[in-house]
């Protein structure tokens, strides 16, 4: 089992990033939409304030792990999208593991119920 | 909607990235923004509340900005600067372009019409630019090919051709003189005599039977020395061979003719050509291009000047010291300039010419001895009867073409302007994503010079295929001009400096307005459909020049046609349609300047005259556009002026008059009563009748100034004025002699018969006819008289021609123009116009507006152009005939064909609008 961060900045920063890349796994898409996506999956338990996703996709792109592009589409606004690169694809499947495992930890050792 | 852009950029404090980085962040924020107040009134929300929702929930400023600096500023992480070397500056240089060349090539080849359009419009600039250049070139500019040329030079300007006896002329000198002066002389290495005329012998090469038109320069001995011309093959003229008259009948063959007759063989040296009863042999052949020192005249034997009587039997004089007809070429000892060596030269011309004229001189001709001065012209382009002929048409219509050029780079700046507005969107993305300005400059003045490379490609091809056309322009008779106009390193390189001049004419303005926009709006725009006032007005200005510049032209293709008309209608005073005229070379079938020539001559005239279908013949010595000889005559008991204008003298048939149809006027014609036996008679023109003989000359007599043969003359008759050399020459005083009356002297080369039937079936009556009196007796090319009088204004004509076709094509392209950015206009304006329409406009009021709209730039330019064609005209003044250059009708006419083309060119867009659905118009809003 692979050591677990427990600094809360870095776990934020990092839950952020690992939400961010599991909602480009099927399809590109723009950041409102990145945002929107992660709302109504949590069911508005993580929402992020407006324009907040943004330095997190930077980030993600300066690391090589999202691309984003402008796109232009019939009767639609320009928008910048964004999809998973190859790195970030296997970087998402690594966090998926990891989060599992830290998850599994917390019901272990917190007496959580199984979601 | 509120602005959300402005609203981000007024409270996100700076992020300390690019303009165009921080303008994309910018943009994505106020999407996320604008996303969230559409969502918020989707709910129900009212403007106020959807407002103050995205304020509310919107992550605090300062928190966003620490954040996105913190990852931008990782996001150019400093990579280790590499070392900045030339070498990689260099690299990185070449990179780029490489890459903006692959774009250029893209943009062009997804916009393959412009490509087209463009490319095509600039080939029909530089091409003509490029064909008028070789011209020019190769006429005027070009050195010859002979070692160092900028070390040689003429004695005087060299273009006289002829003989003269005046010592005092400084304009051609005796071979005495020359021979005098290469021998005393200190200033010069070497110098060289070459014969004024080229003498169109007719000769046998070997032992064929047929003669042969062959072209003899005659040269002193030290000619290919002095030039620096070592034969390709056998050896050249060498002063042995010119030391002694007649002694060495020896012949150097140009490079083309030994091509051409001998198959370039190099056994040929040795083989031998009979002209004029003297059988010369080839000794050398010249190296491929060199044609002597006269450019558009390439002799096909050089001879040297020794031999004079024997290639020219009746008018030589290799020891007279009077007769000059040579020009002088020297080249100057290191260290002399051609200033400092005049001086030298006037002062030892001065010195030998006055020891010639001592023996028989008067002090006048001294006194002119002493004042004469030899300008030492540079001999570095050689001398040239078309570069006299040419030189100004061929800068008149460089000037032309470089006008057209002009209206060329004008019509794809407009096309670059339109462009440039339908690629705003492609440009701010290009800002945006960080592309410098200077790097987007670039790019657009690259993608104009991939244009005008192709363009200038095409061109030279065009200039190519032209120039056969224009040398077939310049060519008179049924020879082309000799000289080269293929494109050399002259043509290419000025070819290359027109193609960057003109990408930064039409390419500079239009790159760097395109590219000063702001990003944001563009990027909101849909496809671009306005126009910055400041682009639309420049566009327009573009249009004004062009129309304003292709009336210049259009006028002065009018004046060059009109001019040339006149000429053509000019009272030439002979009546030229129907008469042949046939060369033929008595000396080059052995015949001397004696009375068999003149019975030879009395026959052929004879015979030729009673075939059918003939209504006269005679012999001529000059005939119209044949060069003149004029000199001074002395009339019995009339006092000599120095006002007194020189005469031109002819001899001729008896049947000459009938057979030009030039009228008698007053007292008879020649006739068959003027022979050897009776008084020596003379017909004059009216000119010489009023200054000489105050319009009463019958019965008097004159005499020509120092020619025995020709004194005691009576005038029988008076002949109507005609024109003698030149349409447009000024009338001249004018003697015709019967040349029964004057045997010894010359040879009479031109023979003329008037026609009344099929030419075509005449001509070989006429050589049978001639040849039954002769068979030997060698006959030369046939022309027209008409042919003569059309190739006499063949410089005007060239320019006429040109002109008017330049005139056309710079009027087609303003046309384009007029109609490109009237169209553009007609677009823009469609949803005006829908409504003006909707709202109950006429379509001839929507008509009105565009046509009053193209008037407008039409007038504006055609008043500027008015104003530069008067302005310009004082140029062209002395290549007119007959009209001023600020002729009011010429002026009018163009004034209106372009009024006329511009509303043509405006009418079709305006037809567009007029035509339009006012739904559609207002749905395309």
């Amino acid at each position: 089992m692979a050591p677990i961060d427990t600094d809360d900045h870095a776990r934020k920063k990092g839950s952020a990033e690992f939400l961010v890349l599991a909602q480009l796994e099927d399809r590109p898409r723009h950041g409102y939409e990145i945002g929107i996506e992660i709302e109504r999956k949590t069911r508005g338990a993580v929402s992020f304030q407006i324009a907040s996703l943004y330095p997190v996709l930077y980030r993600l792109e300066r690391k090589g792990l999202i691309a984003g592009q402008w796109v232009e589409k019939a009767g639609q606004r320009r928008r910048r999208y964004y999809k998973l690169t190859r790195v970030g694809r296997k970087v998402l499947s690594e966090q998926r593991r990891s989060w599992s495992e830290f998850v599994a930890a917390l019901q272990a050792a917190g007496g959580l119920e199984h979601a | 909607m509120p602005d959300f852009r402005a609203y981000i950029r007024a409270h996100l404090p700076p992020l300390h990235v690019s303009g165009a980085r921080e303008a994309d962040i910018v943009e994505e924020l106020a999407l996320e923004f604008e996303e969230s107040y559409e969502d918020a009134l989707a709910n129900g929300s009212t403007p106020e509340d959807a407002w103050q929702q995205v304020v509310q929930h919107a992550i605090p400023w300062h928190q966003l900005a620490e954040q996105l600096r913190s990852e931008l500023r990782e996001t150019n992480p400093v990579a280790p600067v590499p070392e900045l070397t030339n070498r990689n500056v260099f690299l990185a240089c070449i990179a780029d372009v490489r890459h903006d060349l692959r774009y250029a090539f893209r943009q062009l080849s997804r916009s393959r019409g412009f490509a087209v359009i463009a490319i095509v419009t600039l080939a029909l600039g530089i091409g003509a630019n490029t064909a008028i250049f070789s011209l020019l070139n190769a006429v005027v500019f070009r050195s010859l090919p002979v070692s160092a040329p900028h070390e040689l030079v003429f004695f005087g300007n060299a273009r006289a051709e002829g003989s003269t006896q005046y010592l005092s002329s400084g304009r051609a000198f005796s071979y005495p003189f020359y021979r005098e002066f290469r021998e005393r002389n200190h200033m010069f290495s070497n110098i060289a005599a070459i014969h004024s005329v080229l003498f169109g012998t007719h000769g046998r090469v070997d032992d064929t039977l047929d003669t042969e038109k062959i072209a003899v320069e005659l040269v002193s001995g030290s000619y290919f020395d002095t030039l620096g011309i070592r034969p390709t093959v056998g050896r050249a003229i060498r002063e042995d061979d010119d030391r002694i008259a007649g002694a060495h009948p020896v012949a150097v063959a140009s490079y083309s003719w030994w091509q051409r007759r001998l198959s370039a063989n190099p056994t040929s040296i040795g083989k031998t050509i009979l002209i004029n009863s003297t059988i010369y042999t080839i000794i050398g052949v010249a190296p491929p291009g060199f044609f002597g020192v006269t450019v558009g005249r390439s002799p096909d034997l050089w001879i040297p000047l020794a031999m004079q009587k024997q290639i020219s039997p009746a008018w030589n004089g290799l020891s007279d010291k009077r007769f000059q007809t040579l020009h002088l070429i020297g080249r100057l000892k290191p260290g002399w300039t051609a200033k400092r060596a005049a001086e030298e030269t006037t002062s030892l011309y001065r010195q030998i010419a006055s020891e010639h004229a001592a023996v028989d001189s008067d002090d006048r001709e001294l006194n002119a001895i002493q004042r004469q001065h030899i300008e030492l012209v540079s001999a570095a382009t050689g001398r040239s009867p078309l570069r006299v002929q040419f030189s100004s048409p061929l800068t008149i219509l460089m000037a032309v073409v470089g006008v057209v050029l002009l209206i060329a780079c004008a019509n794809i700046a407009n096309i670059l302007l339109a462009r440039a507005l339908v690629r705003q969107r492609e440009i701010a993305i290009r800002l945006s994503l960080g592309a410098s300005r200077s790097r987007l400059i670039r790019q657009f003045l690259l993608e104009s010079g991939l244009v005008a490379a192709v363009g200038s490609i095409v061109g030279v091809f065009f200039a190519w295929a032209a120039g056969r056309l224009l040398l077939g322009m310049v060519s008179t008779g049924t020879q082309t001009v000799p000289i080269q106009i293929a494109p050399d390193a002259a043509v290419l390189s000025f070819t290359f400096a027109v193609t960057v001049l003109t990408v930064i004419l039409f390419g500079t303005v239009p790159a760097f307005l395109a590219t000063r926009l702001d990003v944001a709006p563009s990027l909101k725009e849909g496809r671009a459909t306005t126009s910055s006032p400041k682009r639309n007005r420049l566009a327009r200005v573009l249009v004004v020049a062009q129309v304003a510049l292709s009336l210049v032209l259009v006028v002065g293709a009018g004046l060059f046609l009109r001019s040339l008309n006149n000429l053509k209608g000019v009272d030439s005073g002979f009546d030229k349609e129907n008469v042949l005229v046939m060369g033929v070379d008595p000396a080059a079938s052995g015949y001397k300047d004696d009375r068999r020539l003149e019975a030879m001559m009395e026959g052929v005239e004879e015979r030729v005259s009673v075939l059918p279908g003939i209504a006269g013949t005679s012999f001529v010595f000059y005939l119209f556009d044949g060069g003149a000889w004029r000199d001074d005559i002395q009339v019995q008991g009339r006092t000599k002026s120095d006002a007194d204008p020189g005469v031109n003298n002819n001899v001729v048939g008896p049947r000459f008059f009938d057979t030009l149809k030039m009228p008698i006027v007053l007292g008879r014609g020649l006739d068959a009563r003027d022979n050897l036996g009776s008084r020596k008679v003379a017909v004059i023109n009216e000119t010489m009748s009023r200054v000489y003989f105050n319009n009463s000359p019958l019965g008097h007599t004159f005499g020509i100034a120092d020619t025995p043969d020709f004194q005691n003359l009576e005038v029988v008759g008076v002949v109507k004025d005609a024109k003698y050399e030149h349409l447009d020459e000024s009338q001249r005083p004018a003697a015709f002699y019967p040349h029964a009356q004057h045997i010894g002297g010359r040879f009479l080369y031109l023979f003329i018969a008037r026609h009344t039937g099929d030419s075509a079936r005449l001509i070989p009556e006429i050589r049978g006819a001639i040849h039954e009196v002769d068979p030997n007796l060698t006959l030369g090319e046939i022309t027209t008289l008409e042919q003569l009088v059309e190739d006499s204004v063949v410089d005007k004509r060239l320019v006429a021609q040109l002109s008017a076709f330049f005139g056309a094509l710079a009027a087609f392209l303003a046309c384009i123009g007029i109609y490109g950015v009237v169209s553009f206009g007609v677009v823009r304006r469609m949803g005006e116009f829908g409504i003006r329409m909707a709202l109950g406009a006429r379509s001839y009021q929507v008509l009105w507006i565009i046509l009053r709209d193209t008037l407008q730039m039409t007038i504006l330019g055609t008043a500027i152009g008015v104003f530069l064609a008067i302005g310009s005209g004082t140029l062209i003044q002395n290549q007119l005939f007959g009209l001023s250059s600020t002729d009011p009708i010429t002026l009018m006419l163009a004034t209106f064909a372009i009024i006329a083309v511009a509303l043509f060119a405006g009418y079709w867009p305006a037809r567009r609008a007029m035509q339009v659905d006012p739904m559609v118009a207002l749905r395309h809003e």
